[in-house]
């Protein structure tokens, strides 16, 4: 991979400095400047953010409307504990991609391309794509939902959501990027306002830590909510962004403790904030919450909330999902841009001036702007695409997990940071129960459409 | 300080030149180029990683998720777009 800047000098043999390098480099003089002076919650401070992004990213716009939806169906029972145990998977999964980011300084797209070949790196990138693109979509309905509550249209949220993206991308710095996007993402704990505003019994959320009461319904329908969930925790584009993320970010092994913070927190963050649209769909539960389509046409959730537990509670969710798809958005954009310049080898670094990143600031837009154009189609399936958009997302993620364990195990590239024996057993076993989950939801839903097997 | 910028050179490390030769600007930019480490650099992360051997058995493995993974999506996508008749 060249790019225009980074050459070498006639003189010294030593690499020219691009834009790139002397951004980073202002970055981690502060890193060096907290941690010299023992500024540890200032060195926190500088050194959080893929982790959060990553994890309250995954809070999008879908994923609240699934949890919420599980509440509304089958209320608090088996949910409760299951979004804490699937974050905690997640955490597992995107603490190797920070960590891989951190020693190797390059994105999990690049280093599948150029250590197992061009036919794995762009399988990742095809599943990436695929999965990203339905994803936007999804986001933009959920914008689309949320501002439906204040009676404003599709083109308003394709003009939000666009406005955002051009917006974060105008700095051509990581740091900027970063910092907006995690105020935005701060907002997700909406879905932890309306939760304290429905009133919920916190004997009921305690007593649901038992898994009971177990969902009832089909085989069919508890495989769709477990797949749905899963891809609500855990997805590729998360993979490939918080790789590529930390190592725009500049971070270094001696980074990784407070990398490690960052994922947790996020983690943590993401499932307290996901058991709020939970806690709250549940208040629908007692009121034909089972007959409630989150993207249905109009309002959907936030006006069915606002009927049974008050216009407050209506309007912090409405504005929770606003938040949710419009943070979505940019974190999934930025994980298409990345992959992009990753794959065919051009500039990839928000530290970049769109001049000598073409590639990176084209797809970050491109892709955002492709899902904007679906939502405006008339009659188009929006429903079905934002429904399985995390389905799909489950199905695919398997082969990005095992190339992340490679990489992770790797120790031509990872040295002494390769993974431990625990680590590598704690991430096969999510590997397997996200692959069998995911297959389990795709072969009995298609051996049922094809009428194969009797519902 | 794209395209034409100047010649960084790790004159800290070799510490070969006074530091009162140096003009500001590459005082400054001698300053920045500490705090990164020296794989951190564009020049350094541009050179690709040498490619990994993968014995016969880890290969097959990977295609075979592959095309069980290919397969399960399909019959998602067929679903979806049975629902949607």
């Amino acid at each position: 991979m060249s790019t225009p800047e980074a050459t070498v000098s006639p003189l010294r043999g030593q690499p020219l400095l691009t834009d790139e390098d002397v951004a980073r480099s202002h970055d981690r003089s502060r890193v060096h400047h907290a941690r010299h002076h023992r500024r540890r919650w200032h060195l926190l401070w500088l050194l959080v953010g893929p982790g959060i992004l990553a994890m309250l990213g995954e809070n999008d716009g879908p994923s609240m409307i699934a949890y919420a939806a599980d509440g509304a169906q089958y209320g608090l029972g088996f949910f409760v504990p299951l979004i804490p145990i699937l974050f905690a998977m997640a955490y597992v999964c995107q603490e190797m991609c920070m960590r891989v980011g951190a020693v190797t300084h390059r994105g999990y797209g690049e280093l599948v391309l150029q250590r197992y070949g061009r036919v794995w790196g762009w399988f990742g990138a095809g599943d990436l794509t695929l999965t990203n693109l339905v994803t936007l979509i999804a986001e933009f309905v959920a914008i689309r939902v949320g501002l439906a509550y204040f009676h404003l249209g599709s083109g308003v949220a394709v003009a939000l959501g666009l406005a955002l993206v051009a917006f974060t991308l105008s700095g051509g710095r990581y740091w900027r990027w970063e910092r907006i996007v995690l105020g935005l993402a701060l907002f997700n704990g909406l879905f932890l306002v309306a939760a304290v505003l429905v009133k919920p019994h916190v004997s009921a959320v305690v007593g649901s830590l038992d898994f009971t009461p177990f969902p009832g319904g089909s085989v069919n329908t508890l495989l769709l909510l477990l797949a749905s969930t899963i891809g609500a925790t855990v997805t590729p584009w998360m993979i490939f962004f918080q790789q590529s993320a930390s190592a725009d970010k500049g971070m270094t092994p001696r980074d990784i403790e407070h990398g490690r913070y960052d994922t947790a927190v996020g983690a943590t963050l993401a499932a307290v904030f996901g058991l709020g649209a939970l806690i709250a769909g549940a208040a629908l539960l007692t009121h034909g919450g089972s007959g409630i389509q989150g993207f249905a046409p109009g309002a959907g959730f936030p006006e069915a909330l606002r009927r049974v537990a008050g216009s407050a509670v209506g309007t912090v969710f409405a504005l929770g999902l606003i938040e949710a798809g419009a943070v979505a958005i940019l974190t999934i954009s930025a994980s298409t841009a990345y992959a992009a310049g990753e794959c065919v080898g051009a500039a990839h670094s928000f530290n970049r001036s769109p001049r000598n990143a073409a590639v990176f600031y084209a797809a970050n837009i491109g892709v955002a702007l492709l899902a904007a154009v679906v939502i405006l189609i008339p009659g188009a399936p929006l429903l079905s695409i934002a429904l399985n958009a995390n389905v799909l997302a489950t199905v695919l993620l398997p082969v990005s997990l095992v190339l992340l364990v490679m990489l992770a195990n790797d120790k031509g590239l990872m040295g002494a940071w390769a993974n431990r024996r625990s680590t590598n057993a704690i991430g096969i076993a999510v590997i397997a129960f996200v692959g069998i989950c995911g297959a389990a939801y795709g072969i009995d839903s298609f051996l049922l459409a094809t009428h194969l097997i009797g519902a | 300080m794209s395209g034409g910028g100047p010649v960084i050179e790790e004159r800290h490390r070799e510490g070969a030149i006074e530091e009162t030769d140096l003009q500001p600007q590459e005082r400054f930019e001698d300053e920045l180029i500490m705090h990164l480490e020296r794989d951190q650099f564009v020049a350094e992360t541009s050179r690709p990683v040498p490619r990994a051997v993968l014995s016969a058995r880890a290969t097959a493995g990977l295609w075979a998720l592959r095309v069980f993974v290919v397969l399960v999506g399909l019959m998602v996508i067929y679903t979806f777009v049975d629902q949607l008749n």
